[in-house]
């Protein structure tokens, strides 16, 4: 909801709006732009999934990764193109954008992970030039601005743990050279939910990398016809989009850190729900501190995604569940984590809700 | 929108609801008469059977096979089955065979079951029939209804507080005064009655007007609890209470016009006397003077304006003791005797037992129940008639003025003569004695006198005049009047004592006697030298009416033990109940609590509407948020548990289209920058208007009356 529409709704003149509705909203504009423009954007190409639209985007903007469970088919590779494309780098010419060129950080890269990968197949190895007679790196996939990492649990251990500590350190090291890669790193792994015959499951540490994991389902009939109808006139709209450049993403990271406020109640509510959690004989390990640590830019970004230079109850609900489906353990024979986690959200949330009155 | 979601709502729950409570009504009117002439199981049945035939007849009307009879075999079949039932009871007691397979009673109630059952299932599927066919069949219910009540409670009239005796038994073996009780099922009666009146129509009015009519009834129950009960109202036909009705100061003149001498209110209680003293009256009558027409104003005898006259009266009451200033003699013949009087209906001038000597005021046990408790001291008579021949009359105090008052009559000759004819007879050792004198004239009154309510005499000039030379057909103040100007013919010192005359079989033995509007009485009295006034009361032998009354024991023991000692009245209750629990403590402090919880849920809620008024600028996105949250939860919408804000806002959107956004303001200030500056206090009561405005547009009526009135909306607001 957009303060104008606010404004309207209350019936109040229009000088309410310019001097009184809140002032560090307005100078949240910009990054609210930057927000709804890369949300008009992968809407444009990927239909019928805007909530995982909206979590990646909130991901991408927190600095967080995503961890998608769905099925093959379902629109990961699109939904990541698009969020790569709707970033330009005014570091390259447009044309250029997506052509592999030594040295260069591309906005996105697809690594279909196999058993038989090894570590630098993604993240790129020195090769011996010897018109120069030295050692020269070449990049491999992982520099990029989003990274889908596709059937990321069907690859060896060894493969995985290079992609996380490039997830988790935002570098890699060949050779014991580190290179950094962008700032703007953004991993969209994916696994399927069924077909495990021949996989690694990611052990619950490393899934603690993932800032999101997501469960989808297949998208709605009406979503499913639009997508048939539309699928080549969308092609054909290729390069009307509207961009931003990666300064501006940053730059409305930073803002939105500086900006939305977390208010104590806020964060007292998530601390309980996680004792909450803890003490719940049905859960065997509760998640972590640092879930909690990583989810706070999370919600300041849901909140800016919705105009509020606050955190509320609205984006706990939407992000708590994301955040912790995949960082608790259940004891053995449970297997309703949704029906978990709200009973347990509900005290606290009742107590942040009570708070605003007192 | 919203009136059309409840209208829906409102025409499927058309059937069920006003079933039901009209159901209740009926089995409620039908049990409640059944209760005084069945057994417990007679009154179940009864129940039962209206139940059944309320859901049966509103379901079945318009359907298979119902809908094809018509109203005429319908009312056949509730015939057959009344008389069914009938018999059917009747040879289940009359035959020895079902009495010796199971017991005598359980036959009995099983008879009485089966009975009602059959009385209460075919006459309410009659009403119903009628109700739904025809279109007096609804004010024949609601006749029905009310005369059941009426029936049941008719028994309570004129202060009969102990009665019907099924409620005023239950009540009083519990403690609870059965006024109490009467006043709740009168209560109830009009509840009923209003809800059977409005099922016919506007359903949708019907919780706003039976909201109305309940506080209109728990104003009634206030009234009473604070003012007391209402009396029966007397008429003043003998100058007693001091009632003054149209016309009150021909009417203090002449007590004959007392206009209808209306025998309804008969038995009306009017006081309760307890005797602390044990005293039988020698001539079969308690007689209690109040006061006395003395003086003749030339048109008839009249309340005395003289000092020196009727001093032994005392007129006003007072708050500390008071005697007469004048004493009857003859002490040695008299018994001192002291009552406790409470009086039920307010007196002019106290009264107490023949000759009362003292009055002094007591703390009244009952205030609702007593207008006004005092003890009087008398000096009552034990000598007989006898004792009074060869005495002379007068007092020797008395002037030649004074005596010339008690002697005086209207100026007819006609008194002497028929006086003298009187005392004709008389043998000559008596000739000259003023009491044997008397008593020949009261011995032609007993003899000759006709006692009726009826007569012809109350606006002739001299009514007395024309009762004693005419059919001699009067009541007490014909005979009195009479009796009184033939005495002072004869130069008896004579005056007419008003006041109350019960039989002392009335007392029944108890210790207290109750006093009734029947008893109101003159009578002439004659002052006897050393003796005092002395009642010589004429009693035709012949009456027109019956003024006897049911004797009203349990009323008059009842009344007693209030009066005699309100403490060892509740020992006695107490004595009754376990110990442990005092159900009347119990009570009042119940509705102390309820009272004090209803006024704290008021206050708290009314100031939680006002305080957005006056908090600081600060405060208002607190307490003017707070406030549009009760005033949604008053109206039904209220967040629920683990709702977050915007949730609620946005369920209740479509009544209040403004919350949406108004949560979003409230939330900023609260959960965002606490320095940043929110709205002022113009526009959070701008927002609070509107949302006002929305509700008051989108909520139906009913639920915004009752918003006003519940006093506990502000707990679901959170």
């Amino acid at each position: 909801m957009t303060s104008e529409s606010v404004a309207d709704m209350t019936g109040i003149e229009e000088s309410a709006d310019s001097d009184n509705s809140p002032a560090a909203e307005t100078q949240l504009s910009n990054s609210v732009a930057v927000l709804t423009t890369l949300m008009d954007t992968v809407q444009q190409q990927v239909l019928g999934r805007d909530d995982v639209i909206e979590l990646a985007i909130i991901a991408l903007v927190a600095d967080g990764h995503i961890l998608l469970e769905d099925f093959p088919g379902s629109g990961k590779t699109t939904l990541a193109k698009a969020l790569g494309e709707a970033i330009t780098d005014p570091r390259f010419p447009s044309e250029r954008q997506n052509q592999s060129s030594e040295g260069s950080i591309v906005p996105f890269r697809r690594i279909q992970f196999t058993p038989d990968l090894l570590p630098s197949d993604i993240t790129g190895v020195p090769i011996f030039d010897s018109n120069s007679n030295a050692f020269h790196f070449r990049h491999g996939p992982l520099f990029a601005h989003v990274v889908l990492a596709d059937e990321i649990n069907r690859t060896s251990p060894k493969v995985q743990s290079a992609m996380l500590e490039a997830m988790g350190e935002k570098q890699v090291t060949v050779d014991n050279t580190t290179y950094f890669l962008d700032e703007l790193f953004f991993v969209i792994a994916t696994q399927n939910p069924l077909d495990l015959v021949g996989t690694y499951p990611l052990p619950t540490p490393q899934l603690d990398r993932f800032l999101f994991k997501i469960t989808m389902d297949h998208i709605d009939r009406d979503a499913e016809l639009d997508v048939l109808d539309t699928y080549k006139s969308r092609r054909d709209k290729l390069g009307k989009r509207n961009t931003v450049t990666r300064e501006q993403v940053l730059a409305a990271r930073a803002q939105i850190d500086a900006d939305v406020a977390i208010s104590s109640a806020v964060k007292i509510a998530l601390v309980d729900i996680s004792r909450n959690l803890r003490q719940d004989d049905r859960v065997l390990q509760g998640n972590s501190t640092r879930s909690m640590v990583l989810m706070l830019p999370a919600l300041q970004v849901s909140a800016a995604l919705r105009s509020r230079n606050f955190v509320s109850a609205e984006d706990i609900e939407l992000l708590l569940p994301r955040v912790l489906e995949h960082r608790i353990e259940l004891a053995p024979g449970v297997s309703d984590i949704a029906g978990i986690l709200a009973d347990n959200m509900r005290a606290p949330m009742e107590q942040l809700a009570r708070g605003t009155l007192s | 929108m919203a009136q059309d979601m409840t209208m829906t709502a409102d025409s499927s729950a058309h059937h069920f609801l006003p079933t039901s409570l009209r159901a209740v009504i009926i089995a409620s009117a039908l049990w409640v008469l059944s209760l005084s002439l069945t057994v417990f199981s007679g009154s179940v049945a009864a129940l039962l059977g209206c139940l059944i035939a309320c859901y049966l007849v509103d379901w079945g009307i318009n359907r298979s096979p119902l809908d094809r009879l018509r109203l005429l075999s319908i009312v056949l079949v509730c015939a057959a089955l009344f008389g069914l039932g009938l018999i059917l009871a009747a040879v289940m007691t009359g035959t020895d065979l079902l009495a010796n397979l199971a017991s005598p009673i359980y036959t009995f109630n099983a008879s009485e079951f089966i009975k009602w059952f059959a009385v209460s299932f075919s006459l309410t599927v009659l009403l119903r029939a009628l109700a739904h066919r025809t279109s007096f069949g609804a004010v024949l219910e609601i006749f029905f209804v009310a005369s059941a009540f009426v029936i049941t409670l008719s028994a309570h009239r004129n202060g009969m507080i102990h009665r019907p005796f099924f409620i005023g038994d239950f009540a009083l073996t519990r403690g609870i005064d059965p006024a109490s009780i009467l006043m709740v099922l009168g209560c109830g009666t009009v509840l009923s009655l209003a809800a059977l009146l409005m099922l016919e129509n506007h359903q949708k009015r019907l919780p706003y007007h039976f909201t109305v009519l309940g506080l209109l009834c728990f104003s009634l129950v206030i009234y009473v609890r604070t003012f007391g009960l209402p009396t029966p109202q007397l008429t003043d036909d003998l100058g007693l209470t001091g009632n003054e009705g149209i016309g009150s100061n021909s009417q203090r003149e002449n007590p004959f016009r007392d206009g209808q001498n209306d025998s309804g209110d008969k038995e009306a209680p009017v006081a309760i006397v307890v005797f602390r003293d044990d005293y039988t009256p020698v001539n079969g009558s308690y007689y209690f003077r109040e006061s006395a027409y003395s003086q003749f104003n030339g048109n008839m005898l009249d309340f005395t304006t003289r000092d020196d006259m009727d001093q032994d009266l005392i007129e006003i009451f007072t708050n500390a003791a008071v005697e007469t200033s004048q004493l009857p003699a003859s002490i040695n013949e008299r018994t001192a005797v002291r009552t406790s009087i409470g009086l039920l209906v307010s007196h002019r001038s106290p009264f107490g037992l023949d000759s009362p000597v003292a009055y002094q005021s007591t703390p009244n046990p009952n205030n609702l129940r007593f207008k006004r408790t005092y003890d009087a001291y008398s000096l009552a008579p034990e000598f007989d008639f006898k004792y009074l021949i060869g005495r002379e009359v007068g007092r020797e105090d008395w002037s030649a003025e004074v005596w010339q008052e008690y002697v005086a009559i209207p100026n007819d000759p006609r008194y002497q003569a028929l006086a003298e004819t009187l005392i004709a007879d008389l043998k000559p050792q008596y000739m000259n004695d003023p009491f044997a004198r008397a008593w020949a004239v009261k011995t032609y009154l007993d003899e000759n006198g006709i006692y009726s309510l009826k007569n012809q005499h109350a606006y002739e000039s001299d009514p007395a005049a024309s009762f004693l030379f005419g059919d001699l057909t009067g009541y007490c103040m014909h005979f009195s009047f009479a009796a009184t100007y033939l005495f002072r013919s004869l130069g008896i010192p004579t005056r007419v004592g008003i006041g109350y005359s019960v039989p002392a079989s009335n007392r029944a033995g108890g210790s207290s006697l109750l006093i009734q509007a029947v008893h109101g009485h003159a009578w002439p009295e004659i002052y006897f030298q050393d003796i005092g006034w002395v009642i010589v009361d004429p009693a035709p032998q012949q009456t027109l009416v019956d003024m006897t009354t049911a004797p009203q024991d349990s009323l008059q023991q009842l009344l007693g033990d209030m009066l005699r000692d309100q403490t060892s009245f509740e020992d006695f209750l107490q004595s009754r109940q376990p110990p442990f629990i005092d159900i009347q403590l119990l009570l009042n402090l119940t509705y102390a609590l309820i009272a004090l919880a209803l006024a704290a849920a008021y206050a708290i809620k009314y100031y939680r509407l006002w305080i957005p008024a006056h908090a600081d600028a600060d405060q208002q996105y607190r307490v003017v948020y707070r406030a549009v949250l009760d005033q949604l939860a008053a109206v039904g919408y209220h967040r629920d548990y683990g709702e977050s804000r915007e949730q609620f806002a946005t369920r209740v959107a479509e009544t209040a289209p403004t919350l949406p956004s108004m949560t979003h303001y409230h939330l900023h200030r609260a959960l965002g920058d606490a320095d940043s500056q929110g709205f002022d206090r113009q526009q959070w009561q701008l927002l609070r208007d509107s949302i006002s405005k929305e509700i008051q547009h989108n909520v139906v009526t009913w639920k915004k009356v009752l918003a006003k009135i519940n006093p506990f909306t502000w707990v679901l607001s959170k």
